[in-house]
């Protein structure tokens, strides 16, 4: 009978939640992966962090038959060989290493600094939305002056185009996951004070151009290729994937960024965003990238700690903007 | 050299195991949707077994040899020629230069058929893998199918003789039908927390139909209005299909809002719907040989320790042991 019998579950174990982590699913994925889960279905970034953590203990631990690992916003998945490295003692080593990992204030992720042009509210996009709005939906309320920034100024209770911007601006955005699409970030601010969100299109939009920045609930996405999407568009910024691997950054591989960077925007203008494309494609451009910070997830809990009362007063401001915005 | 003159409806060239490494990247790992049929054809013409080889999807592929090799053809029965003659299928030939191949629309059971040739096809190695990953367009022949006027290289290879007549024993052959039992393992989100343990039930007893619009990315079965243990996906959407973000296994059945897609060689890599079940890697080769719009499969719960049994085993079937003379 179908989980009539320990051998049948879909959970392999569980470890209960402790003071310093939150409690450890383990999930049977096949027999070639396993599902790691962290705590509750909430967004937390320091779940992210010390996901990343053991993802990096693990990854020195340099388990025989471990093929490769995931990890994303509360979970990591697992590829394995479960004929060299089976099921019962890959948990174990899990579960072990849930000891031995730092707990997250005590965590130092390796994470680069990538900074990336962006035009907001440029010409590109602007083309695609339009687009929208005549064949795909004429009454969207998330398009207000042929564009979506606006709207996410109304939901949010910012009072106009230019502080969505300074608030795009104002924090760095951490990588928390890539994937969907090779190469596409899934990012999230580090300054909550800054943690704008949206509702997605609906009807999906049919048309995005590469290199459209966009948001959907409280994730900003680059689009790394052309390609139909469902977030608020604010931006264009330069290539984060090139299949022909025309510049030095994309050498190892045609994807650009990792999992646990930190992107900072630079707004530039349509004129300088294309000029700089150009350099991406011919290969003189230097992409930005800092690799030798990390980030310490005590001192960034310290900064959380001092700012508590300004990220709730944004969040009131968010939760009445909210009931006078009609929803896509 | 191998020269197209019809394409079929979709030919590509993939490698074993595939682009296996890039997961956290985004990138899934393409390669054969049957990797028995795939890893047979490349054992019988004498190359390693996740040598490039050519997976021909429903057929209609014609194209011309320039030089001699070994050929092998596995899969589903497309009724093979060369030159006209009918050509043997799990059984290698031997093809000379100018000889012309042709795979004919798959009539029967099965839906993919492997050539592989001697030497193996010559691509580029991109991101380590020559496998096609049909979404972002790379890999393989210039990232996408095989059409008329291709001209696909071939590495050298030696005199086909000594591998003329080496076919797969009749016992070890796959029987395609269209009516599949598939081996999958509960989970990742399943039951009790995601989903009804009746939903499960339902899942594993379930002809589930496969639907028309299936592809490398995903095979699509018929929707199903779900229990759900959860009333709502909360901070992660408003349907309890809905999770936050999390890796897709390769081989997993998503369950995107009402209806399940098993999620195989060119899918998503991750995304925010819940995966009730795993197919297991003794059972993956079947989901290639899928009808759309025919076929049915019920899926068959086994346990981790059955699993990896099942997995010891047809590895040894795809071996030397495994391969008689005619």
């Amino acid at each position: 009978m179908p989980g009539s019998h320990e051998g049948n579950r879909a959970i392999i174990d569980v470890l209960s939640a402790t003071a310093d982590r939150p409690a450890v699913t383990y999930r049977y994925a096949g027999d070639r992966f396993i599902l790691v889960e962290y705590g509750e279905m909430v967004l937390d970034l320091t779940t992210n962090f010390r996901i990343f953590g053991l993802n990096d203990a693990l990854k020195r631990a340099g388990l025989d038959g471990l093929i490769e690992t995931v990890p994303a916003l509360r979970s990591m998945l697992l590829h394995y060989d479960s004929r060299r490295l089976p099921t019962r003692e890959l948990v174990a080593t899990l579960k072990k290493l849930e000891e031995t990992v730092p707990s997250g204030e005590n965590l130092n992720i390796p994470s680069r600094r990538v900074e990336l042009p962006i035009a907001f509210g440029d010409r590109w996009t602007r083309a695609d939305i339009e687009r929208y709005v005549k064949y795909t939906r004429q009454d969207a309320p998330n398009i207000v002056d042929g564009h979506n920034i606006e709207y996410i100024a109304r939901y949010n209770g910012l009072r106009n185009v230019q502080e969505v911007v300074d608030y795009i601006c104002a924090t760095e955005w951490w990588n928390a996951c890539i994937g969907f699409w090779p190469g596409l970030p899934f990012m999230f601010p580090l300054d909550p004070r800054y943690a704008i969100v949206t509702p997605k299109y609906n009807p999906t939009r049919p048309w995005t151009p590469e290199g459209a920045v966009g948001i959907g609930g409280p994730c900003v996405a680059i689009y790394p290729v052309e390609s139909p999407g469902g977030y608020q568009l604010f931006g264009r910024t330069i290539p984060v994937f090139d299949l022909k691997q025309r510049n030095p950054a994309f050498k190892a591989n045609p994807i650009l960024l990792k999992p646990a960077d930190r992107i900072q925007w630079v707004p530039v203008t349509d004129e300088q965003l294309e000029s700089t494309r150009e350099r991406v494609h011919d290969g003189t451009y230097r992409y930005t990238i800092v690799g030798y910070e990390a980030l310490n997830v005590k001192s960034y809990l310290g900064f959380l700690e001092g700012i508590k009362a300004e990220v709730t007063a944004f969040q009131q401001r968010q939760a009445e903007a909210v009931k006078h915005v009609a929803i896509p | 050299m191998f020269e197209v003159l019809e394409g079929g409806i979709q030919t590509t060239v993939q490698d074993y195991p595939g682009r296996v490494g890039y997961l956290d990247l985004g990138t899934y790992p393409a390669g054969p949707m049957d990797h028995f049929a795939f890893r047979i054809a490349n054992l019988l013409v004498g190359n390693p077994q996740g040598a490039p080889a050519l997976e021909v999807t429903a057929g209609g592929l014609k194209a011309r040899f320039h030089d001699s090799r070994a050929v092998a053809i596995t899969g589903a029965d497309m009724q093979p020629t060369l030159n006209g003659t009918p050509a043997p299928l799990w059984e290698t030939f031997a093809v000379g230069p100018n000889d012309l191949l042709e795979l004919k629309f798959v009539k029967g059971a099965g839906l993919r058929a492997y050539v592989a040739a001697s030497g193996a096809f010559d691509v580029p190695e991109y991101m380590g893998s020559r496998a096609t990953f049909t979404v972002g367009g790379f890999g393989g022949f210039e990232g996408r199918g095989l059409k008329k006027g291709d001209r696909v290289r071939l590495k050298p290879a030696g005199a086909p003789a000594g591998q003329v007549g080496r076919r797969l024993r009749t016992d070890r052959r796959p029987q395609h039908g269209t009516h599949w039992e598939i081996e999958a393992m509960r989970g990742p989100q399943a039951d009790p927390d995601y989903m009804t343990a009746a939903d499960m039930d339902f899942f594993f007893s379930h002809a589930w139909k496969v639907d028309r619009n299936s592809n490398r990315m995903g095979v699509r079965l018929e929707s199903h209005k779900w229990q759900w243990a959860r009333k709502s996906g909360g901070v992660a959407g408003g349907h309890p299909s809905n999770i936050l973000d999390n890796g897709y296994a390769v081989w997993t059945v998503n369950v995107s809002g009402d209806q399940p897609i098993i999620l195989v060689a060119d899918g998503p890599s991750l995304g925010g719907f819940i995966c009730n079940a795993t197919l297991i890697y003794a059972s993956s080769w079947k989901v290639g040989q899928l009808m759309p719009g025919r076929d049915t499969i019920r899926f068959k719960e086994v346990t981790i320790d059955e699993a990896t049994a099942l997995a010891a085993s047809i590895d040894e079937a795809i071996a030397e042991r495994s391969i008689e003379r005619r």
